[in-house]
C-alpha cells in the first residue's frame, strides 16, 4: 500500500508539473495508479528479461549466461594501433637490430663535433642476407652525410662478408689549432671539408671472435672555408702550419685490419675486450701531395666487479704516420679532442703525425638494460715524431657521463668533461669506447 | 498492488543475489559456447613487455580471484586441472607428466621448418613415424642445461595443474637429418625460402656438440588443436565466448607468482604461452598452455641466469635512481648471494631465497594482482611435493653429473620450504573444514601441520550463524565458542531442515599472527546425508 501511495503521489506531482508545462499534455489522460504500478512491474521484468536467456538455476547456468552474453559481442583479436606500430617497428628492425628492413632511424655521427645529429635510412634486400641501403645524416651544425651501401655477408660457409660503399660528406666547421701538443686554444680556426668516397671490401671471420678486413677505394677531399664562428683556416694558417692547405687531394685508400672481439658486443659491453689494429695506405692520385701510410692500434678491456655492479673500462689507442717525410694533409693527421677521445677538449684540439690516447672509466650500472653512469678520465698527447710522445706532455681531462643503452648498443651518451681549457659537453650516439 | 510490486522485485532481485546454487561448489568450469571462430593473433614482444613493465604496474586491483568456486578452489578448466594436493599424485604419475609416449622415433629425421622465435637454436622436424616435433638444443658450454630444465619444469608444472607440452630429451645424430623439400626458413630479408643443409649446419653450430658428434635435444611434441597464438596475462580474448574472467583475476595465473618463485620462472611473458582450439563435445573450445617453462632454475637459453634475475624486474625506476645517486653502492641481495654453479643447472640457490621478494624479468598483471589467499592456495600445492617426488622429477632431467642433479633437487626442496614458511602463515591458514552430522566442526591448520607455526595460543574461535541463501542475511546461533583443538562443537539450535544453510566464522587466536584473527567464513548446507561444505571465503572482498 505504501508503494502504491508513493506511485500515486509521484504521478500527481508529475501530472501537476506537466499541467503547467503544456496545454497539449494537459489533455493527456492520466494513467490510473493501479495500471501505473502494473506497467512499472512489467517494465522492470522486461528490463531484467533477456531474449533467449538461460534460466539461472545453477552455477553452471550463471556462467553459461555470462558466456552467452559475451558471445553476442565477439570481436576478432587484433592488435590495437599502438601495438601495430610497435610491431611494425619491431619487424622493421628498429629496436637495436642489425638487420633493419625498409625505413629505419639511423643514429651515427657525420663527423666528430657535428653536434646533435638526426638520420634515417632505407634498406632493401636482394638476397637472404645481402642488402642495399641509402642512409643520410644531418646535424644541427649543418654537417651532412649521404651514402649508399651494399653488404653481402655469409659467403664461403659464413666466413666471408663483402661490402661496398659510396658516399658524400660535408663537415662545415671543423676546428683547427695548428700542429703539436703546445698549441693555444686562442689559435682556433676552422675549415670545411667535403669528402667523396667509394670503397669496397671483404671481411674474413674464421671464428666468431676474430676478423680480418681489407677495404680499398677512392677518396676525394675538397677543402673550403670554414663556416664556424672562428676565423677560417686560410686566414690564420699557411701550408707550413697546416700541411696540404689549399690542396684538394685524392687518394686510393686501402685499409687492412684485424680485430679480436671477446666482449658480448662492440656497441656496449661490461666484460671482455676488443683489440683492433689497422694499417691505412693513402696512395695519392690527385693533388700535389705524396702518398703515406698510417697505423692505428686500439685495446679496450672491461673489468667487472661484484657481478658487474661496477666496471673498470680501460682503453689505449695509438696512431702513427709511418714515413716521417710523407706529406700528410692536416685533416688526415691523427688528432685528439672530441667526444670519443680527449673529452675535455674540443674536436681536433691536438694534431700531429703521432698520437697516444689512454682512457679509463669507472662505470656503475643503475639499470642493467637501460642506464650506465661513468666517472672517467682521459690522457693523451700528440707529437711530430714517435719519440715526441712523452708522458710529461699528456693532456688530461676528467668527467662524468650518463649512457642510455640496450643489451648491445649505446644509442645515447651524455658526458661532461673538464680539461685544462674548461668544460666540454658531449652528446653522442655511440659508446666512448 | 504495492505488495505485488515488492514481491515481484524481491523475487527478481533475490534470484540475482542468491549466494549458493544447488551445484555449488562446481568442479569444472563450463564451456558452453563454440569458440571455433577464434583466429590466430600475434602478440608483439616489445609491446607486451612495455605494457607489463610500465603500464600495468599501477594496475593492481586486489579483488578476490574470480574463477574460484564457492569453496575457494579452482574448478578444472581449459586452463588448469586439479592434480597435486587435490588428489594424491604418485611418483609414477608425476614423472610421466603430460607424456603420452616416447620421444622421436628412431631413424631418419626430416627437418620441416626453421625455428621462428626465441634465441635457443632449433627447428621443426618429423620422425620416421610421421610425428611432428619442435626441437631445441643446449647452448655451447651449457651442456644439458636448457633441455634438462625444460623437462624437469614441465613435470613440475604439469603436476601443479597446468597444460604442458610433451617434452622429451633425445639425441640427434646429424647423419640422420634430412631436409624436407617443403621446409622453409625465414631470412633477415623477410623472405621465406627453402631450407638447405647449410641452414641446419648454422643451427647446429650454435648448439652444444657432444664428444661423440651427437647433439642432446629437447623434443617437444606438437600439441593437439589449431594453434592461435599466446594468451595475455590481462583481460580476456575478445573472440572466445567462454573466456569471461579477466586473466589477471584467474587464480592459476596469479599463482605463478609462487610457482614462478619456486622454480625461478623468470621469463613470464605472453610469448611463452600458447592457445589452441580443440573440439570438445562437438564444440570448439580454447585450451591454454604454459608452453615454455624452460626459463627456470639457474640457466637461460644461452648462458647462466643474469645475476639479478629473480630479484629485480629488468627496469625499476626507484632502484635505478638509488644506484645512480649512490655510485652503485645501493647494494641488493643478488650482488652478494653465493652460488654453487653447475654447467647444467646454472645459478640456482635456496639459502638466500626470499619468496616474497622474488620477481620475474617483467611483471604480469596476474603477478601484480596476486593476493595473500592466492599465494596461500599456491603454497599449499608447492608444499604437497614431497622430497621423494621432487628428486624423482629432477631425475627426469637426465643430468650426467649426479652432484648437479642432487643440487637442483636440494635447492627445490629448500625453496619449497621457504615458500611454505612465507605464505602458509600469512593468512588465516585453516583448511579442510568438515561438519559432521552430530554438529562437530573439524578442520586443519595448514601452517601448523607443515611445521611453520605453533598451534595458536588462544586456540580457535567459532561464531555460528543461520544463513539465508536468498538475501545473504546471517543471524547468530548461540554464543561464540572457543577450543584449543581442531574441533569445535556446534551450539544447540542448528537448523535441521533439508536445504538449510549455516555460516561459521572461524578464527585462530594467536597474537604473533594477527592475520589469523581474521576469520575464515565457511558455509554448510544441510542435505539428507549430512552437512555439505558449500562455501569458504578466506579473504572475502
Amino acid at each position: 500500500m505504501v508503494a502504491g501511495l508513493a506511485v500515486r503521489n509521484r504521478y500527481r506531482q508529475n501530472h501537476h508539473v506537466r499541467s503547467d508545462a503544456s496545454r497539449s499534455r494537459q489533455r493527456m489522460k492520466p494513467l490510473k495508479p493501479r495500471w501505473a504500478a502494473i506497467a512499472l512491474v512489467a517494465a522492470m521484468q522486461v528490463l531484467l528479461w533477456t531474449p533467449g536467456s538461460i534460466a539461472q538455476e545453477s552455477r553452471a547456468d550463471s556462467i553459461a549466461k555470462q558466456q552467452e552474453d559475451k558471445s553476442k559481442g565477439l570481436r576478432p583479436e587484433v592488435q590495437d594501433r599502438i601495438e601495430q606500430f610497435v610491431a611494425k617497428m619491431t619487424q622493421g628492425g628498429w629496436f637495436f637490430s642489425a638487420n633493419p628492413r625498409g625505413f629505419y632511424p639511423y643514429l651515427d655521427s657525420v663527423y666528430s663535433g657535428g653536434g646533435l645529429t638526426l638520420g634515417a635510412g632505407y634498406r632493401g634486400y636482394y638476397g637472404d642476407y645481402a642488402f642495399g641501403e641509402v642512409r643520410g645524416l644531418y646535424s644541427f651544425k649543418n654537417y651532412k652525410r649521404i651514402e649508399g651501401r651494399t653488404v653481402s655477408p655469409n659467403h664461403a660457409g659464413g666466413l666471408l662478408d663483402f661490402e661496398a660503399t659510396a658516399g658524400w660528406m660535408d663537415a662545415t666547421q671543423i676546428p683547427y689549432y695548428g700542429l703539436g701538443i703546445d698549441t693555444f686554444k686562442e689559435a682556433e680556426a676552422n675549415f670545411r671539408l667535403q669528402e667523396t668516397y667509394v670503397h669496397a671490401g671483404v671481411t674474413l671471420r674464421p671464428v666468431s671472435w676474430f676478423r680480418l678486413r681489407a677495404v680499398s677505394g677512392y677518396d676525394r677531399f675538397i677543402e673550403k672555408s670554414g663556416t664556424g664562428s672562428s676565423p677560417s683556416i686560410e686566414e690564420v694558417y699557411g701550408p707550413e702550419t697546416a700541411p696540404g692547405l689549399g690542396i684538394d687531394p685524392s687518394y686510393i685508400h686501402t685499409e687492412a685490419s684485424l680485430g679480436i672481439v671477446w666482449a658480448p658486443a662492440e656497441g656496449y659491453a661490461r666484460r671482455g675486450g676488443v683489440y683492433r689494429l689497422s694499417i691505412h695506405d693513402y696512395r695519392n692520385v690527385a693533388g700535389d701531395l705524396s702518398s703515406f701510410q698510417l697505423s692505428r692500434g686500439e685495446v679496450v678491456q672491461h673489468f667487472p666487479f661484484l657481478r658487474e655492479t661496477w666496471v673498470l673500462s680501460l682503453r689505449g689507442r695509438m696512431e702513427s704516420v709511418f714515413d716521417q717525410d710523407a706529406e700528410v694533409p692536416y685533416f688526415l693527421l691523427p688528432w685528439l679532442g672530441s667526444g670519443s677521445s680527449l673529452r675535455g677538449y674540443g674536436t681536433g684540439r691536438f694534431r700531429d703525425r703521432h698520437s697516444l690516447l689512454m682512457s679509463g672509466e669507472w662505470r656503475w650500472i643503475p639499470s642493467r638494460y637501460a642506464l650506465d653512469m661513468a666517472l672517467f678520465c682521459d690522457a693523451g698527447t700528440v707529437g711530430r715524431r714517435f719519440k715526441d710522445l712523452k708522458l710529461g706532455d699528456l693532456k688530461y681531462d676528467y668527467g662524468i657521463g650518463i649512457r642510455f643503452h640496450g643489451p648491445e648498443v649505446t644509442p645515447l651518451r651524455f658526458d661532461i668533461a673538464h680539461g685544462s681549457e674548461g668544460w666540454h659537453f658531449v652528446i653522442s650516439a655511440s659508446a666512448a669506447f | 498492488m504495492g505488495l505485488l510490486l515488492l514481491a515481484s522485485l524481491a523475487t527478481t532481485v533475490g534470484a540475482q543475489q542468491r549466494k549458493f546454487y544447488d551445484d555449488d561448489p562446481i568442479a569444472r568450469e563450463p564451456n558452453t559456447r563454440d569458440a571455433s571462430g577464434a583466429n590466430p593473433r600475434d602478440i608483439d614482444l616489445m609491446y607486451d613487455l612495455a605494457m607489463n613493465l610500465f603500464a600495468l604496474q599501477r594496475y593492481p586491483n586486489l579483488v578476490r580471484a574470480r574463477n574460484v568456486n564457492t569453496i575457494d578452489e579452482l574448478p578444472d578448466s581449459e586452463w588448469f586441472t586439479n592434480r597435486i594436493l587435490a588428489r594424491p599424485v604418485d611418483i609414477g604419475e608425476a614423472v610421466k607428466g603430460p607424456d603420452t609416449g616416447g620421444g622421436p622415433a628412431p631413424g631418419k629425421l626430416i627437418v620441416t621448418r626453421a625455428k621462428r622465435s626465441g634465441v635457443t637454436p632449433g627447428f621443426t622436424l618429423k620422425d620416421s613415424a610421421g610425428q611432428t616435433w619442435f626441437v631445441q638444443f643446449d647452448a655451447p658450454g651449457q651442456s644439458e642445461a636448457a633441455s634438462g630444465s625444460a623437462v624437469v619444469a614441465t613435470k613440475l608444472f604439469h603436476a601443479l595443474g597446468y597444460f604442458q607440452t610433451e617434452n622429451y630429451i633425445s639425441y640427434l645424430d646429424p647423419a640422420n637429418l634430412e631436409v624436407d623439400a617443403q621446409a622453409k626458413v625465414d631470412t633477415p630479408s623477410g623472405r621465406v625460402r627453402s631450407m638447405t643443409l647449410d641452414d641446419i649446419r648454422k643451427v647446429l653450430d650454435r648448439a652444444d656438440k657432444r664428444p661423440d658428434g651427437t647433439y642432446r635435444m629437447l623434443a617437444s611434441r606438437a600439441i593437439p588443436g589449431r594453434v592461435i597464438g599466446g594468451f595475455k596475462y590481462v583481460g580476456t580474448r575478445k573472440d572466445d565466448p567462454n573466456d569471461i574472467v579477466p586473466h589477471e583475476h584467474r587464480r592459476e595465473l596469479r599463482a605463478l607468482k609462487v610457482f614462478g618463485a619456486w622454480t625461478n620462472l623468470v621469463d613470464m611473458k605472453a610469448l611463452n604461452t600458447l592457445d589452441t582450439v580443440i573440439t570438445e563435445n562437438g564444440r570448439g573450445v580454447i585450451r591454454h598452455y604454459l608452453q615454455d617453462v624452460g626459463s627456470t632454475f639457474g640457466t637461460g637459453a644461452r648462458a647462466p641466469r643474469e645475476w639479478d634475475e629473480g630479484y629485480e624486474y629488468i627496469f625499476e625506476g626507484d632502484k635505478t635512481m638509488k644506484r645512480l645517486a649512490t655510485v652503485g653502492f645501493y647494494l641488493q641481495p643478488w650482488q652478494t648471494v653465493p652460488y654453487t654453479e653447475y654447467e647444467s643447472v646454472g645459478r640456482f640457490e635456496g639459502d638466500s631465497f626470499a619468496p616474497e621478494e622474488w620477481k620475474p624479468r617483467i611483471p604480469t598483471a596476474a603477478f601484480l594482482n596476486a593476493r595473500a589467499d592466492d599465494n596461500f592456495w599456491a603454497a599449499r600445492r608447492v608444499m604437497a611435493f614431497s622430497d621423494e617426488l621432487i628428486r624423482a622429477i629432477v631425475k627426469t632431467g637426465q643430468y650426467s653429473d649426479p652432484s648437479a642433479e642432487k643440487h637442483l633437487a636440494d635447492v627445490l626442496i629448500k625453496r619449497r620450504d621457504k615458500i611454505g614458511k612465507a605464505y602458509l602463515p600469512a593468512v588465516n591458514p585453516l583448511v579442510d573444514f568438515r561438519l559432521d552430522a552430530s554438529g562437530i566442526l573439524t578442520f586443519e591448520n595448514a601452517a601448523v601441520s607443515a611445521g611453520f607455526a605453533s598451534a595458536p595460543r588462544g586456540g580457535y574461535e567459532a561464531r555460528w550463524y543461520r544463513f539465508d541463501n536468498g538475501n545473504g542475511g546471517a543471524s547468530p546461533i548461540g554464543a561464540p565458542a572457543r577450543s584449543q583443538d581442531l574441533r569445535i562443537p556446534a551450539p544447540a539450535g542448528l537448523p535441521a531442515g533439508d536445504g538449510e544453510f549455516i555460516k561459521v566464522e572461524v578464527a585462530a587466536i594467536d597474537p604473533p599472527h594477527s592475520s589469523w584473527s581474521v576469520p575464515v567464513h565457511v558455509y554448510f548446507r544441510r542435505l539428507p546425508a549430512g552437512w555439505k561444505l558449500v562455501g569458504l571465503e578466506r579473504m572475502p572482498d
